[in-house]
């Protein structure tokens, strides 16, 4: 019986080339919760998030995942640039067999009327709304994100940044998020855990007490200080 | 309109130079007609030179349509697995190096249906690059894509069908606009090598024909045919890429901007 969504134990990574990216790590990240993972380039977060999905093998170590169906937005939107929004949306549903309206996930990310566009045809902000409602047609119970607004400008990520967390708390998802933004951290999730230099361990694992997250909320001195231990906790690492 | 007008004005120009030279220099039409001549031969001989490419034209679309299946089929197979690739791709290699007149002469004598014999040769000139750029194309699909299809359990059947013949498309497309010329440049050397002649010979015979007689004018005929089908060739397949690509690839987008 799991209670958590992901629990992981001793789970380590090693690649062929005998690099360690992942020392072994446990992990336990309760069901419903927001979850973000930082921690400096190459310190094996993504490897983390690959693994928990089941897409790498962990080389040591046990990953286990509750039940349910898993969504997994990539760092770049990974649209098939010949298929419109719509059979874009719709591929887990035509690959599973199951989930809800593609359409009616699109309208969800706020792209009604754009279900006939072909992704050259959208912008950056809106491949990426494609590429999250494509990952919740599914109606999954964990959502895995790799650094997905990594490659947006600023404005737009706050945008997204703001609809994401009105959709988690629509659907209460598990979410863990993977990202190198110490802010956009502490703005979305509930829980910070930091990672060091490759090869990657957990060296702070911090509640996020924040009293709203409304989009203002990013200016509020509660904010900076949350901001100041997650950015104390990857210095005290590097 | 105005792009097609500089190319249209000099091949004007090199017609009416040639004209001018053939008639000023006092050549024979053996050695050299000039382009009145030649265009005279080809009305005059219309009803033979047209059958003649009708029958060259038909080898030509069945040995493309035969590469793009057999070429296709292939690339998949060598796809699917590393060693099968290093096995095999060497011999498809071989096919092209091979320059296919020292190959005709065998296959002249193992089949004794000229056009099989005919069909054989230029699918060997044409297959080679469908091969290999469907191949490269499979081999380049995106990465992410690939752990998508695989995170949602897709099977083999489905990753290759919505996925990896999708993506190889563009690819796929610019080997077939080099294998359609290919296919055409092999015919005509297969008929010229098995030496067809008669009522169902194809262009190049009644090229070869026409010139042990003397008759240049004819022959130029049938080389401007070839040329012009050549060219339709090309353009009916580049028609066809963009057709297929305009929605979503690069290659087919630069017109709208």
């Amino acid at each position: 019986m799991t209670l958590s969504a992901v629990s992981l134990r001793g789970v380590a990574k090693t690649f062929s080339s005998g690099t360690e990216a992942l020392a072994p790590t446990d992990l336990d990240i309760a069901d419903g919760s927001f979850v973000a993972i930082v921690g400096p380039s190459g310190c094996g977060k993504s490897t983390l998030l690959r693994m928990i999905a089941g897409l790498a093998e962990a080389t040591a170590g046990e990953v286990q995942r509750g039940d349910g169906a898993v969504g997994f937005v990539f760092q770049s939107p990974t649209l098939m640039p010949w298929a419109t929004a719509r059979e874009n949306c719709a591929l887990p549903l035509a690959l599973t067999g199951s989930g809800s309206d593609a359409g009616d996930a699109l309208a969800r990310v706020g792209l009604a009327g754009f279900e006939g566009a072909y992704p050259h045809e959208l912008s950056g902000g809106m491949q990426m709304r494609v590429s999250i409602a494509r990952a919740m047609v599914t109606r999954p119970r964990l959502l895995l994100m790799d650094e997905p607004f990594a490659a947006l400008d600023e404005l737009t990520r706050f945008k997204l940044n703001d609809d994401l967390l009105t959709l988690w708390k629509q659907n209460r998802w598990t979410v863990v998020f993977v990202t190198h933004s110490i802010r956009e951290a502490v703005f979305l999730a509930e829980r910070v855990v930091v990672l060091s230099p490759r090869p990657g361990r957990i060296v702070a694992d911090i509640a996020v007490a924040l009293p709203d997250r409304a989009p203002g909320a990013r200016l509020s001195h509660a904010f900076t200080d949350q901001c100041a231990r997650v950015s104390a906790a990857l210095e005290g690492a590097a | 309109m105005t792009r097609y007008l500089p190319p249209a004005a000099f091949g004007v120009f090199l017609l009416l130079a040639w004209e001018a030279a053939v008639r000023g220099a006092g050549v024979p039409a053996y050695i050299m007609p000039g382009p009145v001549a030649v265009l005279a031969a080809l009305v005059n001989n219309a009803p033979d030179l047209l059958a003649g490419l009708a029958v060259t034209l038909e080898v030509t679309f069945a040995a493309l349509a035969l590469a793009v299946a057999t070429g296709v089929l292939i690339a998949v197979a060598l796809a699917a697995s590393p060693v099968a690739e290093r096995t095999f791709f060497p011999y498809a290699v071989f096919l092209q190096v091979t320059p296919i007149v020292t190959v005709a002469p065998f296959i002249i004598i193992w089949v004794s249906n000229i056009f099989a014999v005919l069909l054989i040769l230029a699918w060997m000139a044409a297959v080679f690059p469908i091969i290999s750029n469907t191949l490269l194309g499979l081999k380049s699909v995106d990465r992410n894509l690939k752990d998508l299809f695989r995170l949602y359990g897709a099977s083999r059947a489905q990753t290759l069908w919505k996925l990896s013949l999708p993506s190889c498309l563009p690819y796929f497309l610019g080997g077939l606009r080099i294998s359609g010329g290919l296919a055409l440049i092999g015919t005509v050397v297969a008929e010229m090598v098995a030496g067809t002649s008669g009522t169902r010979s194809g262009l190049a015979g009644r090229l070869l024909e026409a010139s042990y007689r003397l008759e240049l004018a004819t022959a130029f005929a049938c080389f401007a045919l070839l040329s012009a089908s050549g060219l339709g060739i090309y353009a009916l397949l580049q028609w066809l890429s963009r057709r297929l690509l305009r929605h979503w690839h690069e290659s087919a987008r630069d017109e709208q901007s």
